[in-house]
Parts: C-alpha cells; structure tokens; sequence
C-alpha cells in the first residue's frame, strides 16, 4: 500500500518538527550561501508538506516532485499546490538523471529530499550515490528512511548488512550491540553520512560534501534524516562554519519524539514558554492535566516548530 | 655521531638510480612506445596541432616513424621536425622538467623522464642524431652520443652528454641508433612473438593518429591502426558526452564515447554458439583511455577503470560486447590523469575521479542490458544483427546510450533447495500440514511457504 493511503501526513508533530528545523536551516544557509533560484525537489506524496514550506519558508519557486505510483502521479497533479511544481512520475532512480541533464534544472543549486518510507536498501544508495555524484553545485541533499532495527536483517546479520550495502565506511569492528534499538538508529545516521563524504572524496567533487543534517524522529516508526551541503568550490569554509556554528539547528542531539497534544494542553503549555528552567510534571499538572516527563522536555525543546492543528468540517 | 647545529641529511642523486632503478618500472615495450611519443609529440608540434580531438583526417600523413629492431641494434627514425639544439643543451637530456621549460602543447611527454629512462633500459652505446630547422631556416644537426657505462663510471657534477656535429639526416627529425643492448633487450629482439605484440600494441595505441595519417612501421613493415567502431541502429545508439573539466589551474577536455562494440568479421568457421560468437571479440571490450590522443588503456575490465570498485561489479563475461572509451585533452600534459610509463592511469587524478560516475553510469547501462539479454536472447541477438557498425570517430553527440528494451521471458532465477532431515521429523510436520503421507517435495515447499509468510511477510 503507497504510504500516502496508509498515513495521514499532516497529524504527525515529529515529521513536522523535523520539517521545520531543516527548513530554518536552509533559510540559515541562504544568508551564508548563493542560493539564489534555488530548486526543491522531494517527494511530495499527494500532501506537498515540504513543497509548502519550500516555497513559503525559502521563495522557492521551481520544484519537482518524483511520484512513481500510477494513482499517486494523478493525485499528486490534482494536489500541486503551485503552478510551479512538476509533478514526474517514475522511480527517483528513473528521473533524476533526466534531471541531471535538463538545462533548466542542471545550472542552479537544489535543495533535493528523498523521503523514503521505508528501509534503507540498495536502491536508495544508489540514489544518493546519484545525487552526491551529479546535483549542481552549492546543493543541499537530505535523505530520510526508516530506522526500525527489524527492518534490517536479525541482529547478528546487521553489521554485515550494512556492510554490503555501505562497504568501506562501515568499520570492521561494528557490533550487533550498534546495530540494535536506539543505536541503530545512532548508526545508520553516522554511516550513510560518512557514505555520502566519502562518494564525494572518490569523485573529486569540487567543494567536497560538508554534513549539516541529522535527525532521529518518530511518531510511529522511527525515522532517520542525514544530509549535507555540496558546495561549490570555495564555499566550503563558509558552509561549514554556518553549520559548525552553535546556532545550526539540524543536528537535534536526542531523537525527536513529540506527544500528541490537544489543542488546548498545546496553547496552555505554550503559554508557560518560553522558561529558563525545566518544566516539571507537577507544572503540567498545576496546569490541569498531565504528560510524561519525556513529552514534557520534548514539547519545551521544540514547541516553537510544534504543528497546530484542527479538524476542519468540509 | 651526534646532532650539531646545520647539520643535514644530504639528498643527492646517483646515475645509477636513473639507470637502473627507474627503468625497471617499464617494459621493453614500453621503451620503445616512449620514444614514438617523443615523436608523436615532434609530428603534432611540427602540424601546430591543437587539441587531440577525435576524428578522421591527414592532418599527420607528411610523418613516418620507423622502428629496426634485430637482436643486433635497435632504430627509431622519424621526419617529425627534429630536436633543436637549445632542446638538447637545455632540456631533452635533463631528468625532469625545470619549472621554466614551455611543454609542447597538447603533447603526451609529461615528466621528462621517458626518452632517457627508455635508452638506459635498451642498450649502453647509444647516438641521438638530430636535424632541424633554425629559426632562420637553415638546416642544423647535431649527435649526442652516449656510452651509459662511462657516463656512470662517476657522479661528480656536472651530469652532461657530449654534443658533437653530425650529417644531415634525409629529412628533419630524429634518429636514435642503439647498438650495445642490455641483456633483456637482446634476449627479447630476438622473439617473432615479441615483435608481433610490439605490432599489436603500437596498432592499438597509437590508433587514433594513425587514423589521422600517421605512418609507423616495424622493420620496413606498415603497421595499421586498430579501427574501433560501436555499433548503431534505431535501437542502439552509442553514447557521445563531452565537457570540460580544471585542475591546478589547466583545462582539461573530457570526452566519453560508449555502447555496444562492433565485432572484428565472423571468422570463415561458423561458430554456433552465442557465447562463442562474442567471445571473438574479448580482447577488444572493456573500457579505453587517451591521453592527448595516445591510449594509455586498452580494453581494460580491472579496477584501474572502475570495474570491481563500489557499485560497479567486477568483469564478467557476460558483459562482453561493451566498449567505452575516454579521451582527455590538455595543453599541459602534467594536467592528464597519465603514469611516467604511460601504460596505465593515476586513479587519484581530481579529473580522473570526476570523469568515473559517468564511466559507471554507462557501464551499468550496458550490464543492465545484458542482464535482460539473457532472458531474451532471440529477441536481442535479431535486434543486434540489424545494428551496423559506426566508427567511434563518427558517433553522433548523445548524452547517454541508447539499448533496447528487451522483453524478458517470465523466467525468474529460481533456486533449488536440498537438504536431509531424520525421517521421523518429516513425517511429523507432513501430518502437521495435514496428511502424513505428504511428498517430501511438498512438506519442503510448504514449511518454505510458512516460514516466508512468517519472516518475509505476504507479497
């Protein structure tokens, strides 16, 4: 089943928080960076969440959105939430050569999104093998796939597995232990990160790959989200001090996992933030109700990129 | 011995390292290919060549290079313009090249290593005679002769070569004369087999001047350029991409040429066999190299162009058929991806690097192809027969390869499983799946059912 039958994109607060810090990010990076007639291209499934905040957050105006199922292209059209965006169906593997050498896309950066559902698997290595290999300069790449350990062999099998999938980056010595739960996670972000520098250290590509984006989040899978910037040469120093800068928000140091919170317990705990000390479950509950302490901190973290959202009646 | 203030290690040469420690990274083959670059290189200055581009012309047919070899001496003569005096006093005879010498544009000299290491490697009494044309246009020669076992007798400065006046030679250009081979060259000299690879390879390399009318002979024996030519169709069209690339400040043009191969004629036997049939033409597949015109690579299936490196399996006969070629052009030699012993490539040149994701690209094109192409053989054989041949010299501009789309026979890999198990146990799960009397066969794909459903999931 299309993940876009399965899920509804817009209820699901650590997606958009994730959202949300990379887009400031990129905003960041257009300060630093030329990004000028920057292109987004993603896979905005029939919902273009991305696409949106492309477009609000960053001007971008010219984007692609690759959609390989049949019903899903025809969804997508029918959803474009701009006359800008190109909707190409095929597989990312499919179209992202013809976009490699369209001249209207081959000569301005992108800021490219491959948004996978599921595992990590071949296919999607060699999709960002691809683009490490062919975008434009001063593009930025991110990937996102799933990060369940289940989805990867049995424990046991896992470093190898990997290991045939990444080759050289992955160490000899990699355990089972690293590739189990939260750690695997914690793995799998560092390897294909370290995948992506070290395909653009094999190629010689001018300005090399600086990593910039790192995120574990989950609302019902977790989900891992790694990228990087691929400057022209000699803007890798300014790349990589906007990143390296204590501000850079892309590198959430714990995994990302928002409670699902009325409407209501969101306005009453925003109205309390921000709050240079701690909430504590005894200030939710003075305020009427309660949460865990884990959901409490992670509201507080990010409660500035959290979703409001409401049931609209058609 | 202690440490006192100003000491240093001292850093000096010796003969005998360019003598004979360098040479042993070449072979005698490679020697004699050296000295038909240097000139190579004399014939593209003396035409005021530009860029090695690829095509098919006479703009060489006024230069002949010949070769002697007898396991009594060794010639190379050639009409390609000579060595100017200030060459040979300034530049030719020192090892490497000083900052301020001006390369002879769109040359494949490099490293200023290659003429002397190749006559140390061949013999000990040797006399490069020269005769060009002054910038007054008059008639100059010159000879420097070279007995290798006086000149190493000491290494006390100055390291020179004396320069003596000689005869004109017919034409303006070089002639190198060996006469006291080492011992490896007059063992090899001797081979019919080695001079017919020396034929090979000097057909092979040196193809694409010949095919601008370049004339190179062995023993008073026309050698003719190795025609490579890909094949065309509605269904096939070979790639043709070109691009220009930088490195430490030199341009350097990039080419890429690739498809599916044109086979040498079907021999008078037929051979009924597919597998045969493009066997013929195995030593011919495989990927291409040129520097500045001359091929550094020639039909390699190794690691050096990619093969067997991440996300490129390593060759397979399979994937026979397939040829890719690469050319880079720079007017500064030093900028090309070349080795001293211009027999191979440096796999850590930036532009080099660059150039491999679209070598792959291509490469995995053509294995895809026959990956469908043995679940389609008729079909794909018919469709390769009506593809003609095209010189790779002719192929049109296309930025990636055109192969048909085969359909395959729904014949997916199958694999066969076997295995024992205690009779007991078999009968046990056979009553499981719901009659004891079950054929092994079936418990086995039953059980194989369950434990996919269970593992796998449903498809």
């Amino acid at each position: 089943m299309p993940s876009f039958d399965a899920v509804n994109y817009s209820l699901r607060p650590s997606k958009s928080i994730q959202r949300q810090i990379v887009f400031e990010g990129v905003r960041i990076l257009q300060d630093t960076m030329d990004l000028q007639r920057l292109a987004y291209i993603g896979m905005g499934s029939i919902w273009f969440t991305d696409f949106v905040m492309a477009h609000k957050i960053l001007g971008v105006e010219d984007m692609v959105s690759i959609e390989c199922n049949e019903i899903g292209f025809r969804r997508a059209r029918f959803n474009s939430p701009f006359i800008t965006v190109r909707v190409r169906e095929g597989l990312s593997s499919a179209v992202l050569p013809t976009l490699y050498v369209d001249e209207f896309y081959a000569n301005r950066p992108w800021m490219i999104w491959l948004d996978y559902d599921y595992e990590l698997n071949e296919s999607i290595k060699l999709d960002i093998r691809s683009v490490v290999e062919n975008s434009p300069g001063n593009s930025i790449f991110l990937v996102t796939f799933d990060g369940k350990d289940s989805r990867y062999d049995e424990a046991p099998q896992r470093p190898q597995l990997l290991r045939s999938l990444l080759g050289s980056v992955v160490p000899d010595e990699l355990s089972k232990e690293e590739c189990e739960g939260e750690q695997m996670r914690e793995t799998l972000a560092n390897l294909v990160i370290q995948f992506m520098g070290s395909i653009a250290a094999d190629m010689a590509r001018p300005g090399g790959f600086v990593p910039a984006f790192r995120a574990i989040y989950q609302d019902g899978p977790p989900m891992v989200t790694v990228g990087g910037i691929l400057p022209v040469r000699g803007d890798e120093e300014s790349a990589k001090s906007t990143v390296g800068a204590a501000n850079w928000p892309c590198r959430p140091p714990r995994p990302i996992k928002a409670p699902n919170l009325t409407i209501r317990e969101a306005a009453v705990l925003q109205s309390q933030l921000p709050c240079p000390r701690k909430l504590s479950r005894e200030d939710v509950q003075a305020l009427g109700f309660d949460l865990e302490e884990e959901q409490i901190e992670a509201f507080q973290s990010y409660y500035r990129q959290y979703p409001a959202f409401a049931q609209i009646i058609a | 011995m202690t440490i006192e203030a100003g000491m240093k290690a001292h850093a000096y040469p010796t003969k005998e390292f360019f003598v004979k420690m360098i040479t042993r990274d070449l072979t005698l083959s490679d020697c004699i290919l050296d000295l038909i670059d240097n000139s190579v290189d004399g014939a593209w200055k003396s035409a005021v060549g530009g860029p090695t581009e690829l095509k098919q012309d006479d703009s060489l047919s006024k230069y002949l290079i010949s070769i002697s070899i007898t396991p009594k001496g060794f010639i190379i003569e050639d009409n390609c313009g000579g060595m100017t005096l200030d060459d040979a006093v300034n530049y030719a005879f020192s090892f490497g090249k000083p900052e301020e010498y001006k390369r002879d544009p769109y040359s494949i000299g490099a490293y200023g290593i290659g003429m002397k290491r190749a006559i140390f490697k061949l013999g000990t009494n040797i006399r490069i005679h020269s005769t060009y044309l002054t910038s007054n246009g008059v008639r100059e020669s010159f000879a420097v002769p070279i007995n290798v076992n006086d000149w190493l007798s000491t290494n006390e400065p100055p390291w020179d070569f004396d320069i003596v006046t000689d005869v004109h030679l017919r034409e303006n250009g070089v002639r190198i004369q060996i006469d006291a081979l080492t011992p490896e060259a007059d063992g090899l000299f001797g081979s019919e087999a080695f001079h017919q690879d020396l034929r090979r390879i000097i057909a092979r390399d040196y193809s694409l001047y010949l095919e601008r009318g370049l004339k190179i002979s062995l023993n008073d024996s026309p050698i003719t350029g190795l025609q490579i030519a890909l094949r065309e169709s509605a269904e096939f069209a070979p790639m043709r991409f070109a691009y220009k690339d930088r490195t430490d400040g030199n341009e350097v043009g990039v080419e890429i040429i690739g498809g599916m191969a044109a086979l040498p004629p079907p021999p008078e036997a037929t051979e009924p066999e597919d597998l045969a049939e493009r066997s013929r033409g195995a030593e011919l597949f495989g990927w291409y190299v040129v520097c500045n015109g001359r091929i550094v690579l020639a039909a390699d299936r190794t690691v050096s162009t990619g093969w067997g490196t991440d996300d490129w399996p390593i060759w397979h006969p399979q994937y026979a058929g397939f040829i890719g070629v690469i050319l880079f052009s720079a007017r500064n030699a030093v900028a090309l991806p070349l080795t001293t012993t211009k027999r191979s490539i440096d796999d850590s040149s930036e532009v080099f690097r660059r150039a491999r994701p679209r070598m792959r690209e291509l490469t995995r094109k053509w294995i895809d192809y026959t990956n469908l192409r043995k679940q389609a053989l008729e079909d794909a054989r018919q469709k390769e027969q009506q593809a003609h041949p095209v010189p790779i010299y002719s192929v049109s501009l296309r930025p990636s390869v055109q192969l048909p789309e085969l359909i395959a026979r729904d014949s997916e890999p199958v694999a066969n499983v076997q295995y024992s198990v205690p009779l007991t146990r078999m009968r046990n799960l056979a009553r499981k799946f719901g009659s004891a009397n079950l054929p092994y066969r079936e418990v086995g794909l039953r059980s194989f059912n369950y434990a996919y459903r269970e593992k796998v999931g449903e498809e």
